[in-house]
């Protein structure tokens, strides 16, 4: 392999094919790979800046009837630990986020039958209104189809509705692997193929809104795929130029029907940093890739920002679903912060559209350090939302709890 | 690459780099850093990397994690928590001793046995020989008062150290120092051929980043040319980190646990798991002979 070669390239800006990248991914080195992505992020952002945003990963409902079998965060219709937070929960997670000096939720959750497009329509208008400089970045492509399916409205349809309620930009979730041999396998074929995850983010990008793209490896994909994933996305990008940033993370095995059907370990951290790298040298479109330290850890978080990375993601505050398969570390501003000038960089506040929002937020205010992430909902509380009985449920179980007293929200 | 090439070039020969040498070393981007450390470790020990499995000793029910002892064999028995008295110490060691038959019984950190001061410390040394201890675990050098009489009273007592390590994170000027007191103690106690440079406190307000981890490991590497193990700890520190620290110089993986859960499968065990993570980083997975 003449790696020379491939440099030379890389620092005048030429593409790599299909055929180059897995070459690259298999055999460079990973210190190769890792200057080599370091070169393309320093070029990028000349500017030493390594970026985050303080915003809440909210998980509205855990009911799904996707049952993806990689997903241990879903519960079935009906199940007794099944939840839909109310609109007085959200708000009351906005208050704390922003008191942490957040700036958007990132909403996501599962498939649920019995809340009605309306619902989603009611609760980010209700946000605007409480808190109308407030983000909403919110529903995957997934979400966006499923609620498509339900309404029997088109996805631009469902897209327009949305954002006349208040979306701001949709992430990047559910790509998964963006080949449907590996969706058919991870059973996520029939929540959205590769073109149909591709296609409400074309529509987003049309509309003008921006969104993430992301990708789980790790499962049951060939190398191949990983990097066919990577170049689907490349070709929207040069399509539409959407896409704010990606972010890659190792599949996590712990309590999945897939990790033990098929005995599935995780990835290993050199894994992912090679993968961060050949994502960095592949997606030459991409301005920001994020670091993956929910999965990682934040020491491997850290060492990603020599690998490609310019920005630590999220401070987080809550996660539930990386958690459900296992793994639960947390950084809090300070921490993240930390982590970055100790590379040696310096860290600023972002939005979603990587505008830079300033210096840390806990450098000018009290903010009260936090070791550990907060939950959707505490153990063990099963209370309903009271509007649940404003909007029509589809599922027998469904119908069955809105015709009975609901059990309010406290 | 944004390394001095000069000392670079000192590095690999093993020359004795000073404190500005160092810290100059130290201040290189890490990549750079990294793949220097990487080219020294495996020019002088080559691409195996060594693991140690260990059965942890708690009290006296024996082993913790007893009933996994089945991957136990072969293992090195290890008692980490030193008793309140010197008496129960011995009785700790003996029980220990029945338990690891042939196998390597270690235990201790030096550093919590001086502390206790039981009485001269090569006459507790000798008595926890005589009670059946093979090794002393490690020694903290930080945490010593007198390192080096610490160090001479365990050989005085014919009881090796496994291996030097740090109690608490070092801050970044104390780091070139340190590693100049770790190399002339591993100068004067030759037989010592493990350095441990990764610290056993992890604060909670501030733990040490994955930048200092690694970097503290390729330091390690590149300035004590006579230690042939860079040992980082499996269990503390975890996969992930662990494995990357192997391609910053490190060439030993400790405190491998023995308690394999092989209902979930041959792959979900800890020694596959080391050995896989061993040979993703690109080396060869070898276990130490603990006996
Ligand atoms: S990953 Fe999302 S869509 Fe799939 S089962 Fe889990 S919650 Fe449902």
């Amino acid at each position: 392999m003449d790696l020379t070669a491939f440099e030379n390239r890389i620092a005048h800006g030429g593409r790599l094919t299909a055929a180059d990248a897995l070459q690259l991914y298999r055999h460079a080195p990973t210190y190769w790979l890792g200057r080599m992505a370091d070169e393309v992020r320093r070029r990028k952002h000349p500017e030493n800046l390594v970026t985050y945003i303080i915003d809440r990963n909210v998980n509205y409902t855990n009911v799904c009837v996707a049952r993806c079998n990689f997903c241990a965060f879903y519960r079935e219709v009906g199940h007794s630990d099944g939840y839909v937070l109310g609109f007085e929960e959200i708000f009351r997670k906005i208050e704390e986020t922003r008191e942490l000096g957040g700036v958007q939720l990132l909403l996501q959750g599962g498939h649920n039958p019995d809340l009605p497009i309306a619902w989603y329509e009611d609760l980010f208008r209700a946000v605007k209104q409480q808190f109308p400089d407030f983000k909403l970045h919110a529903l995957s492509p997934p979400e966006v189809i499923h609620l498509s399916r339900m309404s029997k409205l088109s996805v631009p349809e469902v897209i327009d509705r949305l954002i006349a309620a208040g979306l701001d930009s949709i992430p990047g979730g559910g790509a998964e692997i963006l080949v449907d041999r590996v969706r058919k396998l991870l059973n996520c074929y029939h929540k959205a193929t590769a073109d149909e995850w591709l296609d409400v983010m074309r529509h987003a990008h049309r509309k003008g809104l921006r969104t993430t793209a992301t990708m789980m490896y790790g499962t049951v994909e060939t190398d191949e795929e990983r990097l066919e994933h990577m170049l689907r996305l490349r070709d929207l990008q040069d399509e539409t130029g959407g896409f704010t940033a990606f972010i890659t993370w190792s599949f996590q095995p712990a309590h999945t029907e897939l990790g033990a059907a098929h005995n599935i370990i995780e990835a290993s951290g050199i894994e992912y940093l090679r993968t961060l790298a050949i994502a960095r040298l592949v997606l030459d479109n991409f301005d920001n890739l994020q670091a993956s330290w929910v999965t990682q850890g934040g020491k491997v978080g850290q060492l990603s920002l020599a690998f490609g990375a310019n920005d630590m993601g999220s401070v987080m505050i809550e996660e539930n679903v990386v958690r459900a398969a296992g793994a639960a570390y947390c950084m809090d501003e300070v921490e993240i912060v930390r982590n970055v000038e100790d590379a040696g960089f310096v860290a600023k506040r972002r939005n979603m559209h990587y505008d830079i929002l300033g210096d840390p937020f806990f450098r000018a205010h009290e903010v009260k350090r936090t070791h550990a992430l907060s939950t959707a909902r505490d153990a063990g509380d099963n209370s309903v939302p009271a509007e649940l009985v404003n909007y029509q449920a589809r599922s027998a179980a469904g119908k069955k709890q809105r015709a009975r007293p609901i059990s309010p929200v406290s | 690459m944004n390394i001095n090439l000069a000392i670079a070039e000192r590095a690999r020969a093993g020359e004795a780099l000073t404190v500005a040498e160092i810290d100059e070393l130290g201040s290189s981007d890490i990549l750079s850093l990294g793949m220097l450390a990487d080219e020294v470790r495996r020019a002088r020990v080559g691409e195996s990397v060594t693991f140690t499995r260990v059965l942890e000793i708690t009290g006296a029910s024996g082993a913790s994690g007893a009933s996994g002892a089945s991957g136990a064999s072969g293992a090195e028995m290890r008692i980490s928590k030193l008793p309140a008295s010197l008496e129960d110490t011995e009785g700790l060691i003996a029980e220990g001793r029945m338990l690891a038959g042939p196998q390597l019984l270690t235990g201790f950190s030096l550093a919590d046995i001086a502390d206790r001061h039981w009485g001269k410390l090569v006459d507790i040394l000798t008595r926890l020989k005589s009670a059946g201890l093979d090794a002393i675990v490690e020694a903290p050098v930080d945490r010593l008062h007198d390192a080096e009489d610490a160090l001479k009273a365990c050989e005085a007592a014919d009881l090796p150290v496994r291996c030097l390590s740090l109690q608490s994170p070092i801050n970044i000027d104390g780091r070139s120092s340190w590693l100049i007191h770790l190399r002339d103690l591993v100068m004067k106690f030759p037989k010592i051929d493990t350095v441990n440079p990764l610290s056993r406190e992890q604060p909670v307000q501030m733990p040490t980043t994955g930048y200092e981890d690694v970097r503290a490991v390729a330091l390690a590497r590149l300035v004590l040319p006579s230690v042939k193990t860079i040992q980082v700890d499996w269990a503390q520190y975890g996969p992930k980190l662990a494995q990357v620290a192997l391609t910053f110089g490190a060439n030993d993986l400790d405190r491998v646990s023995t308690v394999d859960d092989e209902s979930l499968g041959k792959r979900r065990t800890s020694v596959e798991d080391v050995k896989r993570n061993i040979a993703a980083a690109g080396f060869t997975p070898v276990e130490r002979a603990a006996s």
